[in-house]
């Protein structure tokens, strides 16, 4: 016997503690691959009901159905896609397209049941055995069907742009755009999100179809500012975006402003024009913002005759007077406008009503009269020190500036707030600075930390490239003066926290860490109200308010059958708002006239 | 009784019924303070009164409250030695004259001024007070000051700080 011979049963013995490779019980346990593309997971705290698994199946086996379990909100449909087994194919293109990661496939692959009807089921809804496997077909990581970066907006370099009012962002090139658009999944999420509903994903395949004028038809058939949201709009609806999950958001806002840009003014009549038969009916509407011009759009069309009276010298409202031209320029903006004025909207500027014109005077003047007059008073933090005549408030600069009054621009300056006013205003007296003495000395001190500013994060990111300071969670507490009275600085106090566990405002300050930002000029820029001293003390008295704000019905009616009220005066601050309230005011006032007139006729 | 002499009362000899009426009458006097102002402003701003009025409604209504606790009953009319009070909880209520026609801003500062003071005043009182009923009304008035103060706070920010556009 050989050394070899009395070792082989110890060789043999080692395999005992080796994985067996071959299943126990063939006949009951059968477990699909690793990666096995077998039964559907979807995981419903993922799923946003996009639709796009629906929308790539070759076989048509997925619908989006509502669940009772699952409501609608922001960024997600409410929908779940039901896989009819009797279609699908496995083929897994609804895994790889899923914008979320959400939809897998288990490794399962056996499930009997009598009845055809339960292969056609909702995964993570309709409970089954697979719902946990972790083995089966996932998205490989990293692979996406969609590019996930967007193409990057061209603008002008901080230190080119900070010496002039000019546009900062160039505009996609076509080519940019053809890309950008080719991004889009046309899952619809975004629509139910913009406030106008705009038809997004089709104007957006307007730009992959090269159809511009079918893309501007489709602009102005719900926002006749789109020039002006191509620029400025919140675009809330990015944040909605489906790509946005896994990747950066399609550059809605860009594409909207690239087709405005690709269709000749001169052919902007003949796309969005045209007005129906004169109704004879008289409206007025005060302040020439976006809510009053939609309003005024969309009753034109009606063929009502409609007469704006605007206390300023320009249109705009808030997009005009409140915006710098580096960001919305008057040129486009008066364009937009100029398309409202040539269907037959009469804008009477420097009239202000109370004033110029009573509130009585319309009201038995018109048939009906709509109130949208923004929010053109400044707040003011009323700490000491704030009624020096260098402490200014933002909205008051920004209008002069915007009528070329010559504005006062020391050396030093300090803005107080964290919203886009005081962005707009710093980055405006950061130019000026510029202008005059060749750098800019700008501190921007606000109470909240940099991720409760209210501003959009790529103005506060802008403002910093030009050389403006931002120092976040400061809480102001005295304009400091020199002993000639003039002003030396701000003092602040540091801010520890803002709000409290349930998120209520509750600040608390670091007294201790006392700062005094030197500056020859303050400038609030900390929030803004309407001033409704136009309405006069009595229809102050007969109108229904809501805290401060007028009370409108859902139509935008107030208590007085005669008036409507839309806009940032409303609800807040929002060009798209207002323009969605524009609507709903237009609708309004035009069913109130046509139900006066039945009534007249039959009287 | 004029409320001043009720108030001197306190330093030297005074009942826990007479503390919870006299802290009753304070609020009264804010009521009362609230409830003349609001035929000055403007309509759209009045809400604001309105819900300070009915902040001043629920203070009186949590101390009628307290005052019939059976708990607290026998302590009611326990008698307080040597209290010392400051004066300063007196020119709270002395409330500082608002003009004729504030506005939104000026009333929630005076009203915040007020609960801040207030809170002050009733926090000074229970550390002074030794422990028992009379210290936990104080606290407890206090208490109620500071959560006045945040809501006016919050009301605040949500209406002067609007963030801008």
């Amino acid at each position: 016997m050989s050394v070899q011979d009395v070792l082989s049963p110890f060789k043999a013995w080692k395999n005992l503690f080796r994985d067996p490779v071959t299943i126990a019980d063939p006949i009951n346990d059968r477990p699909g691959a690793a990666r096995y593309r077998g039964f559907h997971q979807n995981d419903l705290d993922k799923c946003i009901g996009c639709g796009t698994c629906e929308e790539i199946c070759q076989n048509g086996a997925i619908d989006m159905v509502a669940e009772l379990k699952i409501e609608q909100a922001e960024g997600d449909s409410g929908l779940r896609p039901r896989i009819d087994y009797g279609r699908c194919c496995w083929c897994a293109l609804c895994v790889d397209v899923c914008m979320t990661g959400s939809l897998t496939m288990s490794n399962a692959y056996t499930w009997v049941d009598a009845d055809p009807e339960e292969f056609r089921f909702t995964p993570g809804v309709d409970k089954k055995d697979w719902d946990d496997a972790e083995l089966g077909y996932h998205r490989p990581e990293g692979l996406h069907l969609t590019p996930m970066t967007r193409v990057e907006m061209q603008e002008m370099e901080p230190e080119e742009r900070v010496a002039n009012f000019d546009e900062i962002v160039c505009g996609y090139s076509v080519e940019e755009a053809l890309v950008e658009a080719d991004r889009c999944v046309s899952c619809g999420l975004c629509v139910a999100t913009c406030p106008a509903h705009m038809a997004i994903p089709d104007y957006i395949a307007a730009i992959r179809d090269q159809d511009y004028e079918h893309g501007l038809e489709l602009l102005y058939d719900t926002n006749p500012f789109s020039q002006v949201c191509g620029r400025v709009c919140t675009h809330k609806c990015e944040d909605a975006c489906s790509v946005g999950h896994e990747g950066q958001p399609i550059a809605i806002r860009w594409l909207k402003r690239h087709i405005t840009e690709n269709v000749p003014r001169e052919k902007y009549m003949d796309i969005i024009g045209g007005t129906a038969d004169d109704t004879g009916k008289k409206i007025a509407i005060i302040g020439a913002g976006p809510a009053g011009l939609t309003t005024a759009f969309d009753l034109v069309k009606m063929g009502h005759n409609i007469t704006v009276f605007e206390a300023q010298p320009g249109p705009g409202g808030m997009a005009r007077y409140g915006i710098p031209e580096y960001r919305m320029p008057y040129d486009d903006l008066d364009h937009e406008v100029s398309i409202i004025t040539e269907m037959g909207v009469d804008i009477r500027y420097n009239m202000r009503v109370g004033k110029d014109i009573l509130m009585d005077q319309l009201r038995q003047d018109y048939d009906a009269v709509l109130l949208s007059i923004g929010l053109h008073v400044g707040r003011s933090t009323r700490i000491k020190g704030t009624e020096h005549k260098d402490v200014l408030k933002a909205v008051d600069l920004l209008r002069d500036i915007t009528n070329g009054i010559k504005v006062k621009v020391p050396k030093k300056i300090v803005v107080i707030g964290g919203g886009n006013v005081a962005m707009d205003i710093a980055r405006s007296m950061a130019r000026l600075q510029k202008q005059k003495y060749g750098k800019v000395d700008l501190t921007v001190t606000a109470l909240e930390d940099l991720q409760h500013f209210m501003a959009d994060p790529e103005e506060v990111k802008e403002a910093g490239e030009e050389g403006i300071e931002i120092l976040d969670a400061r809480g102001p507490q005295e304009i400091v003066l020199t002993k000639g009275g003039r002003i030396s600085g701000l003092r602040t106090w540091k801010v520890i926290s803002i709000f409290d566990d349930q998120g209520r405002f509750s600040p608390s300050y670091d007294e201790a860490d006392e700062m005094l930002h030197k500056a020859n000029m303050v400038i609030e820029a900390i929030g803004q109200a309407s001033d409704v001293a136009l309405l006069g003390e009595e229809l102050t008295e007969a109108l229904d308010w809501n805290r401060g704000r007028l009370s409108v019905d859902a139509q935008g009616r107030t208590s007085q059958s005669w008036l409507w009220a839309a806009g940032d005066c409303v609800h807040g601050p929002d060009i798209i708002h207002a323009v969605a309230d524009g609507h709903v005011v237009a609708d309004s006032i035009n069913a109130a006239l046509n139900e006066q007139e039945e009534t007249d006729a039959k009287d | 009784m004029p409320r001043i002499e009720k108030f001197d009362k306190l330093h030297h000899h005074a009942s826990l019924q007479e503390f919870i009426d006299l802290a009753i009458e304070f609020e009264q006097v804010a009521h009362d303070f609230y409830t003349d102002l609001l035929p000055k402003i403007s309509k759209h701003i009045r809400y604001i009164v309105n819900e300070l009025i009915r902040e001043e409604e629920a203070h009186i209504a949590k101390l009628q409250e307290l005052a019939k606790r059976r708990d607290i009953e026998g302590a009611l009319q326990s008698e307080i030695e040597n209290m010392t009070v400051d004066r300063k909880f007196y020119d709270g209520i002395h409330l500082p004259e608002l003009g004729e026609n504030p506005d939104d801003q000026e009333i929630l500062q005076y009203a915040m001024m007020r609960e801040f003071i207030a809170m002050v005043q009733y926090s000074e009182l229970a550390e002074k007070s030794p422990p028992g009923p009379v210290r936990d009304l104080f606290q407890f008035m206090a208490n109620e000051e500071i959560k006045h103060k945040n809501d006016l706070e919050a009301l605040y920010y949500q209406i002067i700080h609007s963030g801008g556009v």
